[in-house]
C-alpha cells in the first residue's frame, strides 16, 4: 500500500495556498463592489425597483378683482394600462375603445405594448373615467388629474392665455405668472418587482403635491364682458378686422378690461376662430399665432391725432404756447419743401390753440411742434414713457418705433406732431395719455394685483412703479381742460355721456402704405374729466364705410361709459340740460 | 488443476476488500461544516425562490421542498458511504468511468434541452445531469490510476498516459458544458499535481491548458459572446443576469438588508436560487455574510487538506484531493462569475445553489471523504 509522502503534503499545501490566494482576491473584489461601488450599484438597483407615480398639483386659479374665477381647474382623468397586470386583453380593448371612442387598433397597440405603463388617453372626462373604473378591469389604471378650465370661454382670451397639455402656461398671464400658478407635483414612490407589480410591505414614500397659488387680477369680469360685447358689436357693425379696447384706471395703471375682438375660446385654443382653410400646417400655425396675439401690447401702429395730446403736453410744459395763442390754418402748411395738408382741406381759418386741439387741426400742431423743437419733444416722449416698454405684466410687449433723435428733420418733427411717421403700441399710448391727465404721473399698466394660497390667505401684493411728476401738475390740469373741451365742444362730441364730464381725443390713422384706404379709427376718453378715474382707448381696425374715430370709435366709448361709470360708483355730476355744440372733426 | 484453483482462491483472498470500514476516527468538525452549509443553503434557497415560486407555482416552498428532499437523500447517502471502506471504489472505477463515458455521449445525442445547452438526461422519472456523475468518475479514475503508477510519475509519458482517458471524457463534456469540463480538467491536474514529485510538468500543463482554453473559447460563438458581455456588462444584452447580480451585491452594504429582504430576487435576477444565489446572500446578509460564507468554504477546504495530509494511504488522499479541487474550483468560479470577475459560466455554488443532482453527488463525495477520514490512524 502506498502511503502519503512528504512531497505530497507539501504540494497539497501549495494547492491550498493557491486556492486561498484566489479566495482572498475574490474577497477583495467583493469588498470593492460592496463598499467601493456600493453606492453606484445600490443607486442603480433602487432606480430599477422604484416606480414614481406623479401626483399632479392643481394649478392656481386666476380671479378678477372681485373674486370671479377667470381660469380654474376641472377634474379630468388619465387612463393607462399596465401590460403585466392585464388578465383579459380583449375585454380591456373592447371596453376602452367603446368608452373612449378610440379605434380598436389604437387601443390594441397600447395594450399589447410590453411596457411598465402605457398611457392610453389623458384629459378624459371624469364621468367617462368613473364608468371605466366601474368595470374593475385588471391592469387598467385611472388617475385623476386636473385640466385648465376657463368658465367664460373666450373672455379676455388674449390677456389670460392658456396652458399646454403639461399644465404649463403658453401665452398671456398664464405664462407671465406661471411660477406663481404652477404648483409642485407630488409623487408616490413604490417598490416593484421586475414585472412592475408593486410589492406589499415595502416602505412607500410619498410627497404630497403643493397646489399652485391663486392670482387676483385687476380685471373686472363685468366690465370686461360688457366691453367685449361692445367690441364685438362694433366689429360686426363696422365689418372691421379687429376692435381693441383698453379700460384702465389712469391713476394707478390697473387695467379693468382689455378686449381684442375677435377673441378665441380658451377652452379650445387650437381651433381657429375663422372659417378660413389653410393649406399647410405652417400656415395654420401662423394663423393660430395671429389669433392669440394681443394687439394692445404686441403690435405697434401710428397713433394719429390722439398723439396731439403728447405734442400739446410738450408745448405746454415748455411754455411755447398758451391756450389763447392764435394760429391760421389755410388747410395746409408748407414745412421745408413739403406741403402737408390738414384733414379739413378748406382750412380752419384763424383759431386759438384751444380751438386747434378741439378741431384737431394739423397745421396748428405742426407749428406748435416746431416751436417745441426736437430735443424737448423727445424729452417729453421720454417722460411719457413712449421711448420704452410700459412694463405691463404680459409677455411679448412691443416697443415703439421712433426716428433716432439726431435724424429728425424739421419736416419729420412737423409730421410727428400730429402722430404720424412712427409707431407705438396702444398700451404705450393710453399710458402716455394717462400721465398727461392724471397730474403728471407715469403709471405702469398691469393686471396682477396679489396672490393668495389655495385657502385664500394673501401671499404677495404686487407693487408697480409710478414715476411721479413726469410733467407738471399744472400742465396736466390744462390738458384735462383741453380734452374735456374736445368732447364737450370739439371733435369728440359723440363720446359725451349724459351727466358725466368726459375728456377725450379722437384719431383716424391711415394704415401704411398710405392711400390703401385702410384706417384705424380711435378714441381715447376719460372720466370724470376733472379727476379721471377711468380711461378708455377704443381702436377699430380697418372699419368699412365711415372710418372717422370721432364718428365710430367715440360712440363705443360712450356706450361703455354709460354702463361702467355708474358701476364703478362714479356719480353723475350734473343733470343733462346744457345744450352741446356740434363740431366736425 | 487443484493447485490452480488453490492459487485462484489465494488470489481472491489476497485482494479481498472489506466492505465496512474499520476506522475509529470520525471527522465531526467536517460533518458539522457540511451540515451547516446544507442547512444554510436550504434557508437561502427558500429566501431566494419563495417569491417567484409563489407566483409561478402558487407554493412559496416549492423549490425549498424539492431541495430539502435531495438534501435528506444526500445526507443519508453521505453517512452511509462514510461507513464504507473507500477501497471498494477501486472495483467500480473502470466500470463507472466507461458507464459515464457512454452516458455523456448519450446526453449529447438524446439529452433534452435545458438552460440553452443539452445537459440533462431523462430515464423514466429520473432526470439528472451526467456531468455531475462524470466529476466523481474522474476523481475515482485519476486517483486510482495515479496510485497504481505513482512510482513512475516522474516520467511525463506516464503522466500523459494517465491523463488521456479522463481528458477524452472531459472533451466530450466540453462540447456542451464548458464549465463542467473546466472543473474536470482542474480535478485531473490537481490530483496529479499532489501525487507527482515534479513541478515543471505542471507549468507546461498550465501553459497548454491556457492556450487550448483560449483557442476553444474563440472558436465557439456563444462563448466569445459571453466574453463580450463580460467586458461590456452594462450595455450588452447578455450581461443582464450578471448586472442584476452586481446590483444585488452592491445593495448589500456591510450588514445587508436582512434575511428575506432582497428585492433583486423579485424576478430581477433570473432564477436567483440557482447560480446567482451568492449575490442575494450578499444583498441580504451584506459583506459580513458574503465573506463569512467564503471563509466557511475555506475552512471546509482546510479540513479536507488535513484529511489529505493524514490519510492512511495515497489512494484515499488523492480521492480527497479530487473532491477538494471539485469544491474549491466551483466555489471560486461561482463567486468570480457573480462578481463579474470572469465571464459568465453556469456553475452552481456547492451546497447552497438549488439543484438536486449537484447536491446529492457533492454529499456522496463528502461521504467518501468522511470514509477516508475514518481510516486515519491517530498517532498517540
Amino acid at each position: 500500500m502506498t502511503g502519503v509522502k512528504t512531497y505530497n503534503r507539501k504540494k497539497m499545501l501549495v494547492l491550498f495556498c493557491m486556492i486561498l490566494a484566489v479566495a482572498m482576491f475574490l474577497i477583495g473584489r467583493l469588498g470593492y463592489i460592496m463598499i467601493g461601488q456600493g453606492e453606484y450599484y445600490s443607486g442603480k438597483a433602487q432606480a430599477l425597483h422604484e416606480r414614481e407615480r406623479a401626483i399632479k398639483a392643481p394649478r392656481g386659479r386666476i380671479y378678477d378683482r372681485n373674486g370671479v374665477v377667470l381660469a380654474g381647474n376641472r377634474p379630468v382623468c388619465t387612463i393607462s394600462v399596465i401590460h403585466s397586470q392585464i388578465t383579459d386583453p380583449e375585454q380591456v380593448i373592447q371596453v376602452l375603445s367603446s368608452e373612449l371612442g378610440l379605434p380598436e387598433e389604437t387601443i390594441r397597440s397600447r395594450v399589447e405594448k410590453v411596457s411598465a405603463r402605457e398611457r392610453v388617453r389623458s384629459n378624459v372626462d371624469k364621468a367617462v373615467a368613473d364608468r371605466i373604473r366601474s368595470y374593475h378591469l385588471d391592469g387598467v389604471m385611472v388617475d385623476e388629474d386636473y385640466r385648465r378650465y376657463y368658465p367664460f370661454d373666450d373672455m379676455a382670451s388674449k390677456v389670460l392665455g392658456f396652458t399646454g397639455a403639461d399644465n404649463q402656461g403658453i401665452v398671456g398671464l398664464e405664462v407671465e405668472y406661471d411660477s406663481v400658478l404652477q404648483g409642485q407635483d407630488g409623487y408616490i414612490l413604490t417598490v416593484t418587482d421586475a414585472n412592475g407589480i408593486e410589492l406589499a410591505n415595502t416602505a412607500e414614500s410619498r410627497k404630497e403635491p403643493i397646489a399652485g397659488n391663486d392670482l387676483y387680477t385687476t380685471l373686472d369680469a363685468n366690465i370686461q364682458s360688457y366691453v367685449q360685447q361692445e367690441a364685438e358689436k362694433a366689429l360686426i357693425a363696422k365689418e372691421a378686422i379687429g376692435v381693441s379696447i383698453i379700460v384702465m384706471n389712469p391713476q394707478n395703471g390697473e387695467i379693468y378690461a382689455m378686449v381684442n375682438a375677435p377673441e378665441y375660446n380658451l377652452n379650445d385654443p387650437f381651433t381657429l376662430n375663422t372659417d378660413a382653410v389653410y393649406e399647410t400646417e405652417q400656415e395654420r400655425q401662423d394663423a393660430l399665432n395671429q389669433m392669440w396675439r394681443n394687439f394692445c401690447i404686441n403690435d405697434t401702429y401710428e397713433p394719429g391725432s390722439i398723439f396731439k395730446v403728447v405734442t400739446a403736453t410738450a408745448a405746454l410744459e415748455k411754455g411755447v404756447v398758451t391756450l389763447e395763442d392764435t394760429f391760421v390754418c389755410p388747410g395746409y402748411r408748407i414745412v421745408g419743401d413739403r406741403t402737408i395738408r390738414c384733414h379739413k382741406t378748406t382750412g380752419h381759418g384763424v383759431e386759438t390753440f384751444r380751438q386747434g386741439i378741439m378741431n384737431s387741426c394739423n397745421p396748428v400742431f405742426m407749428d406748435v411742434g416746431l416751436r417745441v423743437g426736437t430735443t424737448d419733444m423727445y424729452h417729453t416722449y421720454e417722460q411719457l414713457g413712449l421711448m420704452s416698454r410700459t412694463g405691463i405684466d404680459l409677455p411679448g410687449e412691443a416697443n415703439s418705433i421712433m426716428h433716432p433723435q439726431e435724424e429728425v428733420k424739421e419736416v419729420d418733427l412737423a409730421i410727428m406732431s400730429f402722430g404720424q411717421s412712427f409707431q407705438i403700441t396702444p398700451i404705450q399710448l393710453i399710458t402716455a395719455v394717462s400721465a398727461a391727465v392724471n397730474g403728471g404721473n407715469l403709471v405702469t399698466p398691469h393686471f396682477g394685483m396679489y396672490t393668495t394660497d389655495t385657502d385664500g390667505n394673501p401671499l404677495e401684493t404686487f407693487e408697480y412703479p409710478i414715476e411721479t411728476g413726469v410733467i407738471s401738475a399744472e400742465t396736466s390740469a390744462t390738458m384735462r381742460g383741453l380734452l374735456e373741451a374736445v368732447v364737450a365742444e370739439g371733435g369728440g362730441s359723440r363720446g359725451q355721456v349724459e351727466g358725466y364730464r368726459i375728456a377725450g381725443k379722437t384719431a383716424t390713422s391711415e394704415k401704411l402704405p398710405r392711400g390703401n384706404g385702410k384706417y384705424i379709427a380711435a378714441f381715447v376718453g376719460m372720466a370724470p374729466a376733472d379727476n379721471p378715474q377711468v380711461i378708455t382707448l377704443v381702436l377699430i381696425n380697418e372699419p368699412t364705410g365711415i372710418y372717422y374715430g370721432g364718428t365710430i370709435a367715440a360712440p363705443v366709448a360712450k356706450r361703455i361709459y354709460e354702463n361702467i361709470l355708474p358701476y364703478l360708483g362714479l356719480e353723475p355730476t350734473y343733470e343733462a340740460e346744457e345744450p352741446q355744440n356740434e363740431a366736425g372733426e | 488443476m487443484r493447485e490452480e484453483q488453490q492459487d485462484n482462491q489465494n488470489q481472491i483472498k489476497r485482494s479481498k476488500v472489506r466492505i465496512w470500514s474499520q476506522g475509529e476516527y470520525f471527522d465531526y468538525s467536517l460533518l458539522f461544516i457540511i451540515l451547516f452549509l446544507v442547512g444554510f443553503g436550504l434557508i437561502m434557497v427558500y429566501s431566494t425562490s419563495s417569491y417567484t415560486a409563489s407566483l409561478d407555482y402558487g407554493d412559496a416552498a416549492y423549490f425549498f421542498k424539492r431541495q430539502a428532499v435531495f438534501a435528506a437523500l444526500g445526507i443519508v447517502s453521505m453517512l452511509f458511504i462514510s461507513r464504507l471502506d473507500y477501497h471498494i471504489l477501486k472495483r467500480f472505477t473502470v466500470l463507472a468511468f466507461i458507464g459515464i463515458g457512454i452516458l455523456t455521449v448519450a446526453v449529447l445525442i438524446v439529452g433534452s434541452a435545458g438552460g440553452g445547452s443539452t445537459r440533462w438526461l431523462e430515464i423514466g422519472p429520473v432526470r439528472f445531469q451526467p456531468s455531475e456523475l462524470a466529476k466523481m468518475a474522474i476523481i475515482m479514475y485519476v486517483a486510482h490510476a495515479t496510485t497504481n503508477q505513482v512510482w513512475k510519475l516522474n516520467d511525463w509519458k506516464v503522466l500523459v498516459k494517465i491523463m488521456v482517458p479522463p481528458i477524452i471524457l472531459t472533451a466530450f463534456i466540453a462540447i456542451e458544458n464548458l464549465s463542467t469540463a473546466i472543473i474536470c480538467g482542474v480535478i485531473i491536474v490537481a490530483i496529479l499535481f499532489v501525487a507527482s514529485p515534479r513541478y515543471s510538468h505542471f507549468v507546461v500543463i498550465a501553459l497548454i491548458g491556457c492556450i487550448g482554453g483560449a483557442l476553444f473559447i474563440l472558436t465557439a460563438g456563444y462563448r466569445s459572446e459571453r466574453i463580450d458581455a463580460w467586458l461590456n456588462l452594462e450595455t450588452h444584452p447578455k450581461g443582464y443576469q450578471t448586472l442584476q447580480a452586481l446590483y444585488a451585491i452592491g445593495s448589500g452594504g456591510i450588514w445587508g438588508k436582512g434575511l428575506g429582504q432582497s428585492i433583486q430576487k423579485m424576478d430581477f435576477i433570473p432564477e436567483a436560487h440557482n447560480d446567482m444565489i451568492f449575490s442575494v446572500i450578499c444583498e441580504e446578509l451584506g459583506i459580513v455574510g458574503g465573506v463569512s460564507l467564503i471563509l466557511l468554504f475555506i475552512i471546509l477546504i482546510w479540513r479536507l487538506m488535513a484529511i489529505v495530509m493524514n490519510a492512511r494511504d495515497l489512494y484515499g488522499a488523492l480521492l480527497v484531493v479530487g473532491v477538494l479541487a471539485h469544491v474549491a474550483v466551483q466555489v471560486l468560479i461561482n463567486i468570480a462569475v457573480v462578481t463579474n470577475t470572469m465571464p459568465n459560466t453556469g456553475i452552481p455554488l456547492p451546497f447552497i445553489s438549488y439543484g438536486g443532482t449537484s447536491l446529492v453527488f457533492l454529499l456522496v463525495e463528502m461521504g467518501i471523504v468522511l470514509s477516508v477520514a475514518r481510516q486515519i490512524k491517530i498517532r498517540k
